[in-house]
């Protein structure tokens, strides 16, 4: 239901935004060049769903130019996080955290209500009781519905989208990866070094198989991984939807499970997981207990192509497979940590298997976290975009390596009767790796 | 936010073409052009030539203002709508009509996007050479109102030398026709021409027809390092009095040559003053023979050091200062201000001195590069807006920049156009008679001055 707003107090925690930490939005030469890329901008054609307009309303509120309406506040959610303005913008303006940075100072200064409170101060706390959640609602219909109820009633939201987020789920595994991998996984031959194994939530629970190919194609490449039981969620539907003391608490509980394992990286298969570990170290840099082990932390994350381009010997033979494949990029592999060329690297030492990329500049499918379920038409626009970008191409396979993308893409598969698959990269790679001749 | 505005507008249109919240008002307030920005009343986003008259008629009955926008990437506040009133958004008339492929021709709404029109032609093995800096995003209309130029300008030309036919609405919604496909057509005065470049104050284009030529087969890129600024622009002289036209002859300066090592460490020389980036295109042969001149060129004039692209792959390399040049600068200051002057080509050399001597003279920092082999040069001023005195000086040293270019026989605006920013300097420029004869002539379009109202003219009457 409708919840109280008082726009002086946004407008206040706006007000003291250290802008200088976000590029400074004052640096924003307003040039329009972050447009054409934003996905939003390319499926609404309007000025207030572009980088530089979300960047002139916060300014605009901090400056007491605009008040920190529900209309603010949407525009806010509008953004998907995609980060393809922060790639293009040529004065290095960080729009979407200086959104995610607004978010926050306007869920604090609203009440919250009990469902989200449940959500992102609870349940994500401990994947067991997630995965329970799952299965009769499952974790992307929940994460969504706090997201919903911030707008629209809890009844609403069940009769309408139910569908939507049905169609978006795989078929469910019965057990986490977490419940049956053991804590420590042994390397093939001869071990080259240890490596730490970051298990997101959505891949532990809805994507076990392929997490544990990813483990799997590690100790082929000569890696022991260890997986240490515990693991909390790293924190960035949180983040998303601007919730910072159980996101830190989970950072810190993250950061400490790792610490002392004499691991040389902590390597993840999920873009958006990815992230947000090589942020912990600025998320928890004024937490004086911890910052030291955060920035350690954060800068041994690897994304799993980014570790493997460098760690698979060059001489490692892999088994051919003969199809036409296209990658799609994870907004946050690509735009959010700057990995291109090593996901590409990786594939084309696959004999006999054509890798293309989709021609769009690295668009987003429309997944963004739990965007396809609070933002549905919009999702949708955005996805029939991509799925005419893959069109172009005709593969057989898509591959990718997010979970919310490989859920969105299949849905898009689906619904407009495409002819090619969906596969994480780790499961191309498994699959190389053990047919070699 | 009237209300009023909105309602009336939302019924003769709909409700999806008018926008009229706060956050609307805000974000079609501004282009790109610093420190200018003004709300209109109501935004509307026109989807065809219909929806335009509407809104034309509208307006007139109502007596209110019309602005049009583009994107909104204008350098010299042309889509401000400093008198409020009506915002009219082209960006969703984006239909590229007919490209014809007998005639050299391309038909479009003035929407498109400058880039998906270089896409669409090129994919036909044809060429539409205006490229100006934003042209990812600028529309063509946009482009055609502001006459904008862009990199290729010394060779190709500019954006009002491809545009053939114009079909236009006046203030009061009535629809008019300028000019043919004809290369050759001096039937009465040529509207076409006069009305390429308005920033949008005489009319709103609905239709554009732009002249196309073959795509160029073969291209050579240079850079050039200097140790003196001097002997970089003797060098564009050079190459222009060897009879050779490149295709791009860019300029930068040692202050924007900092910025860019700072930036992305790219492996410039801290030391060197100055570097030309050169690239010739078309036949092969004729690239060729060039491409040996333009060595030559530089070589006569203490080139420090001379880099030839191998391949496509090192041409986009030795692009990449030029590529991130204004990028660099913005990094390093809050609020970057980007100017336009032009000079005669030989006059290079003074203005670059006159553009240093002014930065020295009101402490500001100025960055410089452009389009050396037109003349055109952007001095960059990297500033805070926050910080008024600071602003006072940069107004200052621009003034004099802008003087000197006017004594050199050059001018105020290359590629632009006058707009908010320019108009105080424009009786300066052209002369109070001329001033005098454009407003006539502005007033017999736009009788009652309710199109783009503010801008081309001074306030205070010039």
């Amino acid at each position: 239901m409708a919840r109280r707003i008082e726009p002086e107090s946004i407008t206040k925690a706006l007000a003291t935004l250290d802008l200088h930490e976000y590029g400074d939005v004052l640096q924003c030469m307003r040039c329009g060049l972050c447009l054409p890329t934003c996905p939003t901008y390319r499926t609404d054609g309007l000025e207030t769903q572009s980088p530089r307009g979300r960047v002139a309303m916060i300014k605009a509120v901090i400056d007491g130019d605009l008040p920190a309406s529900q209309d603010f506040i949407d525009h806010m959610y509008h953004c998907l996080d995609c980060r393809n303005c922060q790639t293009v913008c040529p004065a290095g303006v960080k729009a979407a955290e200086l959104i995610l940075e607004a978010r926050h100072r306007i869920e604090e200064n609203r009440p919250q209500p009990y469902i989200k409170k449940f959500l992102l101060d609870y349940a994500i706390r401990d994947q067991k009781l997630l995965s329970r959640l799952v299965s009769p609602l499952r974790l992307y219909q929940l994460s969504g519905i706090q997201a919903l109820v911030r707008k629209y009633s809890v009844l609403k939201l069940i009769s309408s989208d139910l569908d939507l987020m049905e169609a978006l789920l795989p078929p469910l595994s019965s057990r986490m990866l977490s419940e049956t991998i053991p804590e420590e996984m042994p390397a093939v031959g001869k071990e080259k070094g240890r490596v730490g194994f970051f298990l997101g939530c959505a891949m532990n629970i809805l994507f076990p198989h392929v997490s544990r190919s990813t483990v799997q194609v590690l100790n082929m490449a000569g890696y022991t991984v260890v997986i240490p039981k515990g693991q909390k969620c790293c924190g960035a539907p949180n983040i998303a939807e601007g919730e910072r003391d159980v996101y830190r608490e989970m950072a810190e509980h993250n950061v400490r499970l790792f610490e002392g394992l004499g691991l040389e990286a902590v390597v993840t298969d999920c873009a958006a997981c990815g992230m947000e570990l090589k942020a912990y170290h600025e998320m928890l840099a004024r937490s004086g207990n911890i910052a030291g082990e955060a920035r350690t932390f954060s800068s041994i994350v690897r994304d799993v192509s980014e570790f493997l381009a460098g760690a698979l010997d060059k001489d490692v033979r892999f088994g051919a497979i003969p199809e036409r494949i296209c990658f799609h990029d994870p907004c946050h592999l690509r735009h959010g940590q700057g990995i291109i060329a090593a996901p590409r690297e990786l594939l084309r030492r696959i004999p006999e298997l054509t890798v293309s990329d989709v021609p769009d500049d690295g668009q987003c499918c429309g997944s963004a976290g739990t965007y396809n379920v609070t933002h549905p038409e919009r999702s949708m626009k955005i996805l029939e975009a991509k799925v005419r970008a893959i069109a172009q191409v005709g593969p057989e396979r898509v591959v990718t390596s997010n979970p919310g993308c490989l859920m969105q893409l299949e849905l898009g598969r689906k619904k407009w009767n495409q002819d090619w698959d969906v596969s994480h990269i780790s499961r191309i790679l498994h699959r190389s790796l053990e047919h070699r001749a | 936010m009237d209300r009023h505005l909105a309602t009336e507008l939302a019924a003769l249109l709909g409700n999806s073409r008018v926008l009229h919240s706060p956050s609307d008002l805000l974000c079609y307030s501004y282009d790109s052009t610093p420190l200018v920005s003004h709300r209109p009343d109501a935004v509307v986003r026109i989807f065809s030539q219909d929806e335009m008259i509407t809104t034309l008629e509208f307006a007139a009955r109502e007596g209110i203002p019309v602005t049009v926008r583009g994107s909104g990437t204008g350098l010299s506040g042309g889509s401000v709508p400093v008198a409020g009133g009506i915002v009219l958004v082209t960006t969703a008339m984006n239909h590229i009509l007919e490209i014809d492929e007998n005639d050299l021709s391309a038909t479009v709404e003035p929407g498109v996007i400058t880039a998906d029109l270089h896409a669409a032609v090129e994919a036909k093995g044809l060429f539409y050479p205006p490229d100006p800096g934003s042209m990812k995003i600028s529309t063509i209309g946009g482009n055609v109102a502001e006459n904008a130029g862009g990199l290729r300008g010394l060779k190709y030309g500019i954006t009002g030398d491809y545009v053939q036919s114009l079909e236009t609405c006046l203030i009061d919604g009535s629809k008019l026709r300028y000019g043919t496909r004809c290369v050759k057509d001096v039937a009465g005065y040529n509207l076409t021409k006069l009305l390429v470049g308005s920033e949008g104050t005489m009319c709103i284009y609905s239709k554009i027809t732009l002249k196309l030529i073959p795509k160029p087969q073969a291209k050579r890129t240079f850079l050039a390092l200097y140790d003196d600024i001097i002997d970089a622009a003797r060098t564009v002289s050079a190459i222009i009095s060897r009879k050779v036209i490149p295709s791009t002859l860019e300029l930068m300066d040692s202050v924007t040559i900092g910025c860019v090592e700072d930036y992305a460490q790219i492996g410039l020389p801290r030391d060197v003053a100055a570097l030309l980036l050169i690239e010739t295109d078309g036949h092969p042969e004729v690239v060729k023979e060039e491409a040996e001149q333009i060595q030559a060129a530089c070589n006569e004039n203490n080139v420090r050091t001379l880099k030839r692209a191998k391949d496509e792959a090192e041409a986009v390399e030795l692009a990449t200062a030029r590529r991130m040049a204004l990028s660099a600068l913005a990094r390093s200051k809050p609020t970057t201000i980007l100017e336009d002057v032009t000079v005669p080509r030989p006059a290079i050399p003074e203005m670059m001195a006159a553009i240093a001597e002014a930065a020295a003279r009101y402490s500001v920092h100025i960055g410089t590069f452009g389009h050396a082999g037109d003349g055109n040069l952007h001095p960059t001023c990297l500033t805070d807006e926050r910080d008024r005195d600071e602003i006072e000086r940069v107004e200052k040293a621009y003034e004099i920049i802008f003087d000197k270019a006017i004594s050199l026989g050059g001018t105020i605006s290359g590629e632009h156009g006058t707009g908010l920013s320019k108009a105080k300097y424009l009786p300066k420029m052209v002369g109070p008679r001329a001033v005098e004869l454009m407003k006539k002539i502005k007033g017999v379009f736009d009788p009652d001055g309710r199109l783009n109202p503010g801008k081309i003219f001074p306030a205070n009457g010039g």
